[in-house]
């Protein structure tokens, strides 16, 4: 699964033609600051986002909690080139908010008065940071819950602050797991930055590749961004090399919710409205406008095929990732060895390539395989070959299982690591091979962190476009790209339907999910 | 099985899988569901296969690869399938195609391949993804400049690159050139999409085509210096700025005006009321256009049917419909321009070979780049 990546990075080796000397002259300065302020805000917008509302919905028991519990998840259903066009709409000049201002207050032009520009890095800090933070809520709050109350009552009987002390620090892996995720999508996204004409690297990608021609210095570009996020995740794994994190407590029972008085019931549903308000009902509520305006598009019955399609491309890939991420994390955690390490690293990071960066480099090394396969099989039957991988849905698949590995990887890899070592060696001493071990004793264990895992690939796939766009066969139509074609020349109202369903679509399987790790979380507390 | 001290080791492993497998079902709920979604998921992989070999023939169909949005080209696709029998199939996407072409090589199902911006096609042209075609129908509807003197591509349609101003606040006259745009005099008054959009670093290679880089970069630096907010939006959005009194030029493409003025939605309507469209440099070298075009596929199988479809895009009645779809020019000087377009007035237009556009294009990029558009 590493082969497209390697194959993006054996692009970049190619002759650029003394481009970087004019890109380090003119644009490069600018893209660099330009993504290193983006990352920072959108990192640390989802880090306030994600952790206090996880922590809030752990902690504290208010009325309207177990709703709040997963509607939190919700914005991530939003893809965040929607919610930027949206919100354009919403807050530019002609919109509603600015007009009711003008009527207000009796202003005539834009000279009368001082709006914010959203399409601005703090816009798309926003933007972002409102549908990016159910990475960090979800994997936050699985660690706290996860944290046997033994160790918290340590804390309170030492009267320190749960948070600080226990809550946080125990939770430290999993949060930077999805920190790790909010990161490489924000150096990945292209969409967003596109529409905000923010210039970071990813247009400076574009712009190498596509203006002046020049493919390996895009790909090149494109290995720097990938180079700041492994710079960033080896920065934490250094900060705690030292620390190990396990659990063992036996009778694993979660925190016990505090009842929350009427200030705190107020502060808690501000913390958590606010992240749903943004991220969800707003955008969703302007689209459903345009639906209910008529705006809409009157082949309802394309859409529904193509609704379909989503779907299955989505589960697939939802499957065969968690499968691949169970492969790779136990072997790494379980018969380390450095090349292997260092393997299943690079095959989990395709998600900080531009999707459709990543897709060139999985169809170059499709249609490679292809004529190696050719040249095999005309050689030795005669026979002439059609194409096999380029130009099917396996190749869509394979590319979205490439760049979606690392969330599989990292929600699988959270989970693993809090897994007592000698949990295995007693496997084995009861005379269970690895495989063997693996199957009885570390999946079980790991079924939440599988859930989680395979619900962001779902909701990911769902919301997929780039990829699917270049790789897909003829006629092949899923939500995103049916949505694609309208929204490209920012006609919201025909794309609101397409639009929609790929949030509720993704809804669905959101509620059912965590309504199912809820329940499987407390079943294990209660069964033991 | 390092590690465990067994007589047997072989059978007993055999006996341990054997047991797991028998238990699997009974004991651990979640790894069965994923098995359950693993086994779908190959599922879908294997019918993948199935669809993708089923797309692959050749005969009365066409497969088409489109930088094109499908509800453009849909209308000729229709009108095609009327007339010959002959199904198209589309595999649309705005980046990369090129690429998938190159890496599919000699297996690709691709016919026809059609784009927008003469530089896109020039790149395909480059790495010899497209056949030389010679067809007297294609060479004479389609004006020398504006087609590959190898036969490879052909302009299909046309839409000029035209200054929009605001109706109220500029007066007739004041603005005729795209040269005026660098004038201090419009100073924080000028609304762009960013420059190395493909349109506007289209109109900056026919800038260094007419004054040299040096010129054009000139040219450029006075344009950034006037501009009335950070280049952004496409040329829909520089149109609403229009109407929201944010600028009073903006550059566009022509069809776009048309678009606006005949949308469903009145808020769309009451933007292009806001502003007038100029031809630029009628006195000179003329307005600056650029193509949507196509080519034949290099490995096409199918490539007889793949240049009857070119040909048909060039003949009268596809002409016409570029029009009344999507408001741009025919190519074809014997067919009249669509009424809504005809009713913008004729006007001279830029006759460089349109090749050099594409080949200028690398370097305007360069100095869209030193000067920040």
């Amino acid at each position: 699964m590493a082969a497209p990546i390697l194959s993006v990075i054996a692009a970049a080796t190619g002759d650029s033609e003394g481009l970087w000397a004019h890109l380090f002259s003119t644009v490069l300065p600018r893209y660099v600051a330009n993504t290193l302020a983006l990352m920072a805000g959108v990192g640390g917008l989802s880090l306030v986002l994600g952790v206090s509302t996880a922590w809030v919905v752990t902690r504290y028991e208010f009325p309207g909690r177990r709703v709040l519990e997963w509607m939190l998840v919700l914005p991530f259903a939003v893809p965040a080139y929607l919610i930027a066009y949206v919100y354009t709409d919403f807050l530019d000049y002609a919109g509603p908010v600015q007009g009711a201002l003008r009527d207000a207050f009796g202003w005539q032009t834009r000279r009368d008065y001082w709006f914010p520009e959203i399409r601005s890095m703090w816009g798309a800090i926003v933007v972002m940071g409102a549908v990016l933070y159910p990475y960090v809520y979800m994997m936050a709050r699985t660690a706290f819950k996860l944290t046997p109350h033994t160790l918290f009552e340590i804390a309170r009987v030492h009267d320190r602050g749960l948070f600080r002390t226990v809550g946080l620090p125990l939770a430290r892996p999993a949060i930077a797991a999805g920190l790790a995720l909010v990161l490489m999508e924000t150096v990945s996204d292209f969409g967003t930055v596109d529409y905000f004409a923010l210039e970071t690297l990813t247009l400076g990608i574009f712009n190498v590749w596509l203006g002046m021609n020049s493919l390996p210095a895009a790909a090149q570009i494109a290995s720097l961004g990938f180079l700041f996020v492994i710079a960033m995740l080896v920065l934490e794994l250094m900060s705690r090399r030292r620390r190990r994190y396990v659990d063992t407590g036996r009778r694993m029972r979660s925190l016990a919710r505090l009842r929350a008085g009427p200030a705190q019931v107020a502060a808690c549903l501000a913390v958590c409205l606010l992240p749903v308000t943004v991220g969800f009902l707003i955008p969703v509520g302007l689209l459903l406008s345009f639906v209910v305006k008529g705006y809409a598009l009157p082949d309802y019955g394309d859409v529904l095929t193509v609704a379909l399609n989503s779907v299955v491309v989505a589960l697939a890939v939802a499957a065969l990732v968690m499968a691949a991420a169970a492969l790779m994390v136990v072997t790494v955690a379980y018969r380390p060895s450095r090349p292997l390490t260092a393997l299943a690293g690079i095959a989990s990071s395709g998600y900080a390539f531009p999707g459709t960066i990543l897709a060139i480099g999985v169809v170059t090394f499709a249609g490679a395989v292809d004529r190696g396969l050719d040249g095999l099989i005309s050689g030795m039957m005669g026979l002439s070959f059609e194409g096999f991988l380029t130009g099917g849905i396996g190749l869509v698949l394979f590319a979205c299982m490439v760049r979606f590995q690392a969330i599989g990887y990292g929600a699988l890899a959270s989970g693993v690591n809090r897994l007592p070592r000698n949990i295995v060696s007693a496997g084995r001493v009861l005379g269970l091979s690895l495989p063997a071990n693996l199957v009885r004793v570390i999946l079980p264990l790991l079924g939440t962190s599988f859930l989680a895992g395979g619900l962001l690939v779902f909701v990911d796939v769902m919301k997929e476009l780039p990829m699917t766009l270049l790789l897909r066969p003829f006629g092949f139509d899923t939500l995103a790209t049916h949505l694609y074609q309208y929204a490209k020349d920012e006609l919201l109202e025909q794309a609101a339907v397409p639009a929609l369903l790929i949030v509720f679509a993704g809804t669905g399987p959101v509620i059912l999910m965590n309504e199912a790790l809820r329940r499987l979380g407390e079943g294990r507390a209660g069964s033991r | 099985m390092r590690g465990i001290a067994v007589a047997a080791p072989g059978e007993r492993t055999a006996r341990v899988r054997r047991g797991v497998l028998a238990r699997v079902g009974a004991a651990m709920r979640p790894p069965t569901r994923v098995g359950a979604l693993g086994l779908l998921g190959s599922l879908a992989v294997l019918s993948g296969f199935a669809w993708a070999a089923s797309g692959v023939q050749a005969g009365d169909e066409l497969n088409l690869y489109s930088h094109r949005q499908p509800f453009l080209i849909e209308p000729f696709l229709e009108a095609f399938t009327a007339e010959t029998g002959i199904r198209v199939n589309v595999v649309y996407a705005s980046k990369g195609l090129a690429q998938r072409l190159q890496a599919e090589g000699k297996n690709s199902p691709a016919d026809v391949v059609l784009t927008v911006d003469i530089g896109r096609l020039a790149i395909y042209a480059d790495k010899d993804l497209l056949a030389p075609v010679e067809s007297a129908v294609l060479t004479e509807a389609v004006p020398a400049h504006l087609r590959d003197p190898d036969g490879r591509w052909f302009a299909l349609s046309k839409r000029a690159r035209v200054i929009a101003v605001s109706k109220d606040r500029v007066p007739p006259g004041a603005i005729q050139n795209y040269e005026n745009l660098a004038d201090p005099k419009w100073a924080g008054l000028v609304c762009s999409r960013p420059g190395s959009h493909v349109y506007n670093r289209a109109l900056m290679a026919s800038m260094i085509a007419a004054h040299g880089e040096d010129g054009a970069e000139k040219w450029a630096t006075g344009l950034v210096a006037n501009l009335a907010r950070r280049p952004q939006g496409n040329d829909r959005a520089q149109v609403k700025a229009i109407y929201e009194g944010l600028c009073d030029v903006a550059l566009i493409n022509s069809y776009y005006y048309g678009k606006l003025a005949s949308s469903d939605i009145e808020e769309q309507r009451a933007w292009a009321a806001s502003m007038k469209m100029i031809f630029p440099n009628q006195d000179d070298r003329g307005t600056h256009i650029n193509i949507s075009g196509g080519g034949v596929a290099m490995h096409s199988k199918n490539k007889e049917t793949a240049v009857a479809f070119l040909e048909f895009l060039t003949r009268e009645a596809a002409q016409e419909l570029y029009g009344t779809v999507n408001y741009e020019f025919p190519v074809n000087l014997a067919v009249e321009a669509a009424p809504a377009v005809r009713a913008w007035g004729a006007f001279e237009e830029d006759s460089l070979p349109i090749v050099r556009i594409a080949e200028l294009a690398p370097t305007a990029q360069r100095v869209i780049d030193r000067t920040g558009w």
